[in-house]
């Protein structure tokens, strides 16, 4: 009776963290993928909740907090900041156009949904059924960082990229162990900073955030 | 006796068309601090274009002439065949939800060429970009009658409709909600809606259904105009009656009849606005970004087939 | 019944062959040649529909002709019944038109080769000889007779693609055509030979008995051999190069039956080999056709969309309809390879209707566009307009097409797409998941394809005959005669009848495929009386109400509105010209223009090159005086697979040149050098 609506939860939490990865490729103004991030994060918070509280386990709701104040609150912040330096950027031409990048898109989640079938059968999991998104969602997080030109972009791409192992995590084994989660937070918030220096410092040089133009100091 | 009842809801859905775009207009009108006309206006423009001469151009054919009575008998057989107040019991089984989709696009075909006859500039544009559209927007469409039919067994519309009704948990999954997405996309698609097509405007660098009609006057505007507010009906009822179908008249009793009507003109009620809040709220998308949009629907129905087919 | 039939149908096309001879000139001899090979293909067309009725097969053999070869076998069961109805359907309305159609080349406007009064005549002997082998190949039962016919087939069909010689490019699209039916020949061919291990004289009896004891590896080679040269001939990506190059030369009613009824023989082939003969195989075999189908599907159509030249869009447009019927023929497989027979043979059906639509409207699109190219004297569709008021029947025979073509409901087109659509609903039902994720991939190009050919042929259809003339020729168009409207009007009047009354047609096409290659031997049950109902109730839909509604309501509207006292009053003015005065056509939409967002859409697939060139005033950069503008778009098969090709043919061309020296002693060294070593080998080897 419960695992029913424990599944249904996530798998619609596992698609709407999908969902909000797929803006990023088919938006070009740089603020809404902030807001995606953004939005994505808030849903996987309530998804640690959820799972917190079908799967009997409150540290879950601890990381949930974490998460919270790291991802839905912190890093959108400094984003938003980043972003209104270079208020002028959008990504006008990638490298893959927006409706060819949605497609492959689509073609590897089903790419995903094949991989992950024995990973599936296998489990015994209420989760199993939001396996494939996860992996999708980090699917989806490689090809932003893949066909993007801005700097920006592709930092929000490793941060989704970031979020659909979390979430494949999440609904694998109910959550990595505090301290290992505690660590994977460290990871993540000292790679961000990096990429913010590396972006302002791109920005220094160039005035635009072309990863493109870092072609010119090749000689 | 059944199917007496089948023309009638058909005939109804025609009589609310006109008052359906007056609607729509109505809340856009409320909704930018203007006061709009009346929600009947549509009517009162029916009656005096009825009214009016017609002026066909010199170069134009036989065709131009007979266009908008082929679009307006493929509309109106198409609302014969979807559910607006009960699945349609006798003329269900003529016509499933790909035969519905085939009859749009024959309306479509024929209002193309009508707009390429009499050899202006405008026709032709608007011929182009109109096809240009349709022809992006049919994979979703076909993904998105493929999700539905998986569940339900069947293409058949009355057959979708009872699934659903049977088992309510279905309307709330991802598949679903996602098709439901996807179909709303193609909505403002096919009827020429914001942020696709705006349908209150009259530069060319803007027009695509307007432009193909431009030569059209007196009974043959009116046909067409009440047509394209069938349409709208149409992908409405669609969108209502097969993904929340709660309050078609399952038993075809007076009561029920009555009640799903009823239901039925908040459905659309409830849809108006959405659409009007979306048209005030986006503005119109350059040619060459719709098939950004229309891939982003084609995805979601591919992804909401992807999960009804994995998860069944 | 078919002892007397299958004389006649000889009879009809040796007479049809004898009449262009020696017939003379003038209309008794054009219509002679008409009269015999419809003959012949009427006899065919019965032949076939009694065993497909009847459901059993006749045998004729003649084990002394070539009897060094195993004799010449025929063997007439219902696929090749199906096959032979086929080239009847096509052929009658073809011959009827070109009896009309060839009086061009009498009066030496397209002068033959080198003995302009040998033209027709020429045509018309080919002409049934190329039907003629057609029907043979269709009912081969040995690999000799088959290999024998389909050369001729294809030998017959290269002098009627030439017999416009004069024309600037036939000669090449010949060559070309020749060079890659031979190329299809070698890959059938070894094929068969793989399969009989090197037994000419082979049977398909035997090889169906010896299939089942071959290596799988083998089976699949021969598999893929035949893919390849029945795919040639069928028109697949990337081995269509030919079809828009041949159909576009060839007289019009030679592109009809080349579109309609040559292309299909490689699915026949195809389907002997693989389902009769081989028995069936693994599940990628389907995949790896529905996934040309596919991709030849969406190409196809995409090139379609971009061609100004009315019969190339013709062609293109036939690689994209070989695609959706490959599509079906897939599924069908991939459903046979797992056992769900009931899906197969309604893949398999759904195929085979689409053939036959496909014969009954390309066929009338090409006979229209012959028309036009007769009235106009030329094909490209920037030069034409405002023909719906100078050839109206041809106009309107052509829209029929282009409606039918484009899936709408009534016609034909519509429901053999349905009936594709529904087989591929029914890929759900496959067990191996990575193959039932295909399905909706597949769903969405096929819909795609759909409105892309709706978007094609609006602007075929508009461009053409719409609107005002852009040229002189099509000013002075002139309707066609007779005997060219008589064909169009037989092929439209299928088209409807196709569309309206499927109920009759597809029982005869389920019993088609009864008991081949293990599907079950009673046909698929599709009920019906006035609807079209899927086992297990997975779709129903009723063309025929339907179109009896449409055609309702339209009488109906006019009626209402008459009684309503609408103001019925017409004014016939200019067109409005938002303050201009005058319309030229230079004002009306173009080709290119209409096709012009598609290519925006898919410029990445079609990555069309663009040359500007802007010529400034001598004094100042400032004053242009001429910008040219050019752009074109090069399929990229061209560029990838065939340029390479044939650079390395001509490298190789080159050296082998070297032993051509000119010098008589050297040719003379050659021969006696080959005696000797001859001599030596027989002696002691």
């Amino acid at each position: 009776m419960v695992d029913p609506l424990f599944a249904q939860l996530s798998t619609l939490a596992a698609s709407l963290a999908l969902l909000f990865g797929l803006l990023l490729l088919w938006r070009r103004n740089l603020g809404s993928y902030v807001d995606a991030f953004q939005s994505q994060s808030v849903v996987i918070s309530l998804l640690f909740c959820v799972v917190g509280y079908f799967g009997e386990d409150p540290q879950l709701y601890g990381v949930a907090l974490l998460f919270v104040a790291l991802k839905v609150w912190l890093m959108p912040r400094y984003l938003r900041k980043m972003q209104q330096r270079f208020a002028v950027e959008r990504e006008r031409e990638p490298y893959l156009n927006v409706p060819s990048s949605l497609i492959l898109a689509g073609v590897a989640v089903i790419l995903a949904y094949a991989l992950m079938r024995p990973v599936v059968a296998l489990s015994n999991l209420p989760t199993r059924g939001g396996l494939p998104l996860a992996l999708g969602l980090i699917f989806v997080g490689l090809l932003v960082i893949l066909t993007r030109k801005k700097a920006f972009t592709q930092v929000i791409g490793f941060l989704i990229l970031e979020n659909g192992i979390t979430v494949l995590a999440l609904l694998g084994t109910y959550g990595i162990p505090l301290i290992v989660e505690l660590g994977v937070f460290l990871d993540a918030l000292m790679g961000f900073l990096v990429m913010q220096i590396f972006i302002y410092q791109l920005h220094g040089t160039f005035e635009s955030i072309d990863v493109d133009q870092l072609n010119q100091l090749r000689h | 006796m059944s199917i007496l009842l089948d023309f009638a809801q058909g005939v109804l859905a025609l009589a609310l068309a006109p008052g359906l775009v007056g609607l729509v207009r109505w809340f856009k009108a409320r909704l930018q601090n203007r006061r709009g006309a009346a929600p009947w206006q549509p009517y009162f423009e029916l009656i005096k274009l009825f009214g009016k001469d017609g002026v066909v151009s010199n170069n134009a054919s036989w065709l131009f002439r007979a266009a908008p009575y082929v679009v307006f008998g493929s509309t109106l057989a198409v609302a014969f065949l979807i559910p607006t107040i009960f699945a349609p019991q006798a003329l269900g089984g003529v016509g499933d939800l790909l035969a519905v989709v085939y009859l749009l696009l024959l309306g479509t075909f024929c209002l193309a060429l009508a707009g390429l006859d009499p050899g202006t500039a405008f026709g032709g544009m608007g011929a182009s970009r109109e096809m240009t559209i349709a022809a992006i927007a049919e994979p979703t469409l076909a993904l998105a009658i493929f999700g539905l039919a998986l569940e339900a067994g069947s293409t058949n519309l009355g057959q979708i409709v009872a699934q659903t009704l049977g088992n309510p948990a279905l309307a709330v999954t991802p598949g679903h909600l996602m098709a439901f997405a996807a179909l709303f996309i193609v909505t403002l698609a096919e009827t020429g809606r914001l942020p696709v097509d705006n349908p209150a405007t009259h530069l060319e660098l803007t027009m695509v259904h307007e432009a193909m009609i431009l030569e059209y006057s007196g009974r043959y505007l009116a046909l067409i105009e009440w047509a394209a507010g069938l349409k709208l009906l149409i992908f409405f009822a669609l969108l209502s009656n097969l993904f929340v179908p709660w309050g078609l008249a399952v038993v075809l009793t007076p009561v029920s009849l009555l009640v799903g009507v009823a239901v039925f003109i908040v459905k659309l009620a409830f849809l108006a606005g959405v659409v009007a809040l979306l048209e005030t709220r986006v503005a119109k998308l350059r040619l060459f970004r719709v098939p950004e949009l229309l891939s982003l629907s084609f995805v979601l129905a591919l992804l909401s087939v992807i999960s009804s087919f994995v998860l069944r | 019944m078919s002892a007397v039939l299958f004389p006649l149908m000889l009879a009809g096309y040796a007479f049809g062959a004898l009449a262009g001879l020696l017939g003379g000139r003038g209309s008794v001899g054009r219509w002679l040649v008409a009269l015999g090979a419809g003959l012949g293909a009427g006899a065919g067309l019965g032949l076939g529909a009694g065993v497909i009725a009847g459901g059993g097969a006749l045998v004729w053999s003649s084990p002394d002709l070539f009897g060094f070869a195993g004799g010449l076998q025929l063997r007439l069961d219902t696929l090749g019944a199906a096959f032979l109805v086929l080239i009847g359907v096509g052929a009658i309305p073809a011959a009827i038109y070109g009896a009309g159609y060839s009086e061009a080349y009498e009066d030496g406007r397209t002068a033959l080769r080198r003995h302009p009064r040998q033209g027709a005549e020429a045509s018309g002997f080919m002409l049934n000889l190329f039907l003629l082998s057609m029907s043979l190949v269709a009912m081969a039962d040995n690999i000799f007779t088959f290999l024998f016919m389909w050369e001729a087939m294809s030998l017959s069909s290269y002098f009627l693609v030439i017999t416009e010689s004069s024309e600037l490019g036939t000669l090449q699209a010949g060559q070309w055509y020749l060079g890659m039916a031979h190329l299809g020949f070698v890959c059938v061919a070894a094929g068969f030979m793989l399969f009989a291990g090197g037994d000419w004289a082979a049977s398909f009896d035997s090889l169906r008995a010896g299939a089942a004891a071959l290596p799988a590896a083998l089976r699949s080679i021969i598999f893929l051999l035949a893919l390849a040269g029945f795919g040639s001939k069928a028109g697949i990506v990337p081995l269509h190069l030919w079809l828009p190059m041949a159909h576009p030369v060839a007289p019009s009613h030679v592109s009809a039956l080349m579109s309609g009824v040559l292309i299909k023989l490689g699915l026949y082939g195809l389907l002997r080999v693989s389902l009769d003969l081989l028995g069936g195989g693994p599940a990628w075999w389907g995949g790896l056709v529905l996934g040309l189908g596919a991709v030849s599907a969406v190409l196809g159509i995409l090139y379609a969309l971009m061609e100004n030249d009315l019969k190339r869009l013709l062609a293109y447009s036939s690689v994209e309809n070989m695609g959706i019927i490959l599509m079906a023929l897939g599924a069908g497989l991939i459903f046979h390879s797992y056992g769900l027979m009931a899906l197969a043979g309604l893949s398999f059906v759904a195929g085979l209707y689409h053939t036959l639509n496909h014969a009954a409207f390309k066929g009338l699109l090409f006979l229209g566009a012959g028309a036009v190219l007769h009235a106009t004297h030329t094909r490209n569709m920037e030069l034409l307009g405002g023909l719906i008021k100078r050839m109206p029947w041809t106009a309107f025979f052509f829209l029929v097409g282009a409606a039918a073509i484009s899936a709408l409901p009534p016609l034909n087109g519509f429901v053999s797409e349905w009936l594709v659509f529904q087989a591929l609903l029914g890929g759900f039902q496959i067990p191996s998941s990575e193959m039932a994720l295909i399905m909706p991939l597949a769903v969405g190009m096929l819909a795609l394809t759909s409105g892309l050919a709706a978007a094609c042929f609006v602007k075929a259809f508009g461009i053409t005959f719409l609107a005002i003339p852009r040229s002189v020729p099509a000013e002075q168009a002139h309707e066609a005669t007779p005997a060219m409207r008589a064909g169009m009007g037989l092929l439209a009047l299928l088209c409807l009848g196709l569309g309206v009354l499927p109920f009759a047609v597809v029982p005869l096409l389920g019993r088609v495929l009864a008991g081949i290659g293990g599907l079950p031997a009673d046909p698929v049950v599709l009920t019906f009386n006035l609807s079209l109902q899927m086992p297990a109730g997975f779709g129903q839909m009723s063309p025929s109400l339907m179109a009896v509604g449409l055609v309702g309501l339209l009488a109906l509207i006019p009626v209402v509105l008459r009684m309503l006292r609408v103001n019925r009053r017409l004014r016939l003015s200019d067109t409005w010209g938002c303050g201009r005065t005058g319309q030229t056509p230079r004002m009306e939409y173009t080709a290119t223009a209409f096709a012009e967002p598609l290519r925006r859409v898919f410029t990445q697939l079609y990555r069309p090159t663009k040359e500007l060139t802007i010529d400034f005033h001598p004094e100042s950069k400032y004053f242009v005086q001429s910008i040219e503008y050019r752009s074109q778009i090069t399929p990229w098969f061209e560029k990838v697979l065939y340029r390479p090709l044939l650079e390395g043919i001509r490298f190789a061309a080159r050296m082998v040149r070297r032993l051509q020296s000119g010098s008589l002693h050297l040719y003379l060294l050659y021969i006696s050098l080959t005696l000797v070593l001859l001599l030596i080998v027989a002696r002691w080897l």
